[in-house]
């Protein structure tokens, strides 16, 4: 039971970091805009498409196609952000029915170029078996993608808290009006963040790739996982997103372990649902008054 | 240093502004009174770029302002403050006034970072979150510094001693003489007090109903029959 246990704890950790990945850059991208990209995980699909793409035409290594994949995933985002730029009313609310519809769109782009088969890598040493201490068992892609998770995380607090950048992307998500009367121009942030957002959902889409397997239908799927992470943290808050993913995973996988496999995608919605009831600015959110 | 010319601001069937003019020298120190809802804000507000004019030209440092955004004025000189203050609240104090510094004046000097800090006594508080444990004077302190920070020409105080209790209230007056003095800034300062008004502004605007009523001295302004009609509301005055 304890060897089960710690077992559960174990691989939730490790999706926790590849979640933490996929729900940093949506949490991003809401913190400067205030708005969801509900085509956020299709975007980590597309990064995970191209990927096989290039193993199935060229051979390469998945970790190899990440170059590439930041490409196509990088325009494909800034476009996403130029159509987001050309809504002139109500923001906050228009952008949700684009980017659903931006969302529909890339899954059929996905579908007709690559079919609904369902794909994964042929590189073998990513699914082999990593040991550790005898009794806990992952895939080398899982502890793999799981340092480059935590990597990548930790790249992106250091980042904001310690570059230009980083502090005007804080300073726009504080407060875009007082951040532009000091001289932040909030179009030039904004871009940016969804340029960030695509490097961590390339990643965390190659990821996925090599840990996985990967179907067109997938991506609505992550882009919920990853809006309840981004509720769980509260907004702002990078730790947040890293501890929130952690629950996450492992609330998932003990549900899959002690009760059923099935109910394993419940747990999020649970858990958000608790969050919101509890504390609905989230564990590391603040209240703002008078903003 | 800054013109206005017949600018007038509208919002629906609502005349906020109507063909304001004024002008101000370089180094001048402009008090802009009028009664609740008289436009003194939206003056501000389309002065930053935060608004754009229905009508009218806005010139400063000699060139038009246009439809320039408010992130470009901040950038040419125009630093202001709001009435409720406005921290950045991800960032500490002093993180506040770095990125007002960086990107408004386009340069990094911690110098005058501390400089500004000190001058308003907020040095103590520098590393604190700027959400929490700032006391209310403290907040406009801060407002005042981010202004500061931008290194403007033109510092616009949107009733920054507003809500202070009277003791306070001075102290910060105080304050605000020095900022000039240190700084030599051409300032418009809102303000309700009208003793702050006569000490730091030699020349006063008034505004009621969004028009221009009154130019001149303290002494002129207070006596002038249609300010004194504004405040009170008698026609017999």
């Amino acid at each position: 039971m304890f060897e089960l246990t710690l077992q559960a704890v174990y691989s939730g950790l490790l999706a926790g970091g590849w979640y933490a990945m996929v729900a940093l850059g949506l949490a991003l991208v809401f913190g400067t805009m205030r708005i969801i990209n509900l085509a956020h995980g299709e975007l980590v699909l597309l990064a995970a498409y191209v990927a096989f793409e290039m193993e199935r035409s060229f051979g390469l290594n998945p970790i190899a196609a990440i170059p590439v994949a930041l490409v196509v995933v990088g325009l494909t985002a800034l476009l996403v952000y130029f159509l987001i730029g050309r809504i002139r009313h109500d923001r906050e609310l228009n952008s949700l029915i684009l980017t659903f519809g931006i969302a529909i769109v890339l899954t059929n782009v996905i579908l007709m170029t690559w079919s609904a088969d369902i794909r994964s890598t042929s590189v073998g040493w990513f699914m082999d078996g990593a040991v550790i201490a005898d009794t806990l068992f992952s895939m080398n892609s899982e502890v793999l993608f799981f340092g480059a998770g935590v990597a990548l995380v930790g790249g992106t607090y250091w980042w904001l808290n310690h570059t230009w950048h980083g502090r005007a992307l804080r300073a726009v998500s504080s407060n875009r009006n007082a951040a532009m009367l000091m001289g932040v121009n909030p179009a030039r942030v904004e871009a940016m963040s969804f340029v960030v957002s695509a490097v961590l959902a390339t990643v965390s889409g190659v990821a996925l790739y090599t840990a996985s397997v990967v179907f067109p239908a997938l991506g609505h799927g992550l882009t919920i996982k990853a809006f309840v992470i981004t509720v769980l943290a509260g907004l702002g808050s990078v730790p947040g997103v890293l501890l929130g993913a952690v629950i996450l995973g492992v609330g998932e996988t003990m549900t899959a372990t002690f009760a059923k496999p099935s109910l394993q995608e419940l747990t999020g919605m649970v858990i958000f649902l608790l969050i919101l009831f509890l504390r609905p600015s989230g564990l590391f959110g603040r209240k703002v008054v008078g903003k | 240093m800054l013109a206005l010319d017949d600018v007038s601001m509208n919002f629906g069937g609502v005349a906020a502004l109507r063909n304001v003019t004024f002008a101000m020298d370089e180094g001048e120190t402009l008090g802009l009174i009028g009664p609740n809802g008289a436009g003194k804000t939206t003056l501000f507000n389309v002065i930053s770029g935060v608004l754009t004019p229905s009508a009218g030209r806005l010139e400063f440092a000699g060139k038009p302002l246009g439809k320039a955004a408010n992130w470009r004025r901040a950038r040419q000189g125009i630093g202001r403050t709001f009435q409720i203050p406005q921290p950045m609240h991800e960032l500490t104090v002093r993180e506040n006034l770095m990125v007002a510094q960086r990107f408004g004046a386009g340069r990094t000097d911690g110098r005058r970072i501390d400089e500004i800090l000190d001058l308003l006594d907020l040095t103590a508080k520098q590393h604190i979150d700027a959400a929490h444990g700032l006391a209310l004077t403290e907040q406009k302190a801060l407002e005042v510094g981010k202004a500061l920070a931008v290194e403007p020409r033109l510092l616009m105080l949107d009733e920054v001693l507003g809500g202070l209790e009277t003791a306070t209230k001075r102290a910060f007056g105080q304050t605000l003489q020095r900022v000039r003095e240190r700084y030599g800034l051409t300032m418009i300062v809102i303000e309700h007090d009208i003793e702050t008004i006569k000490t730091l502004c030699p020349r006063v605007v008034v505004l009621n109903f969004g028009e221009l009523i009154a130019d001149g001295t303290p002494d002129e302004v207070f006596n002038d029959a249609r300010v004194i009609r504004s405040y009170t509301g008698d026609s017999a005055a």
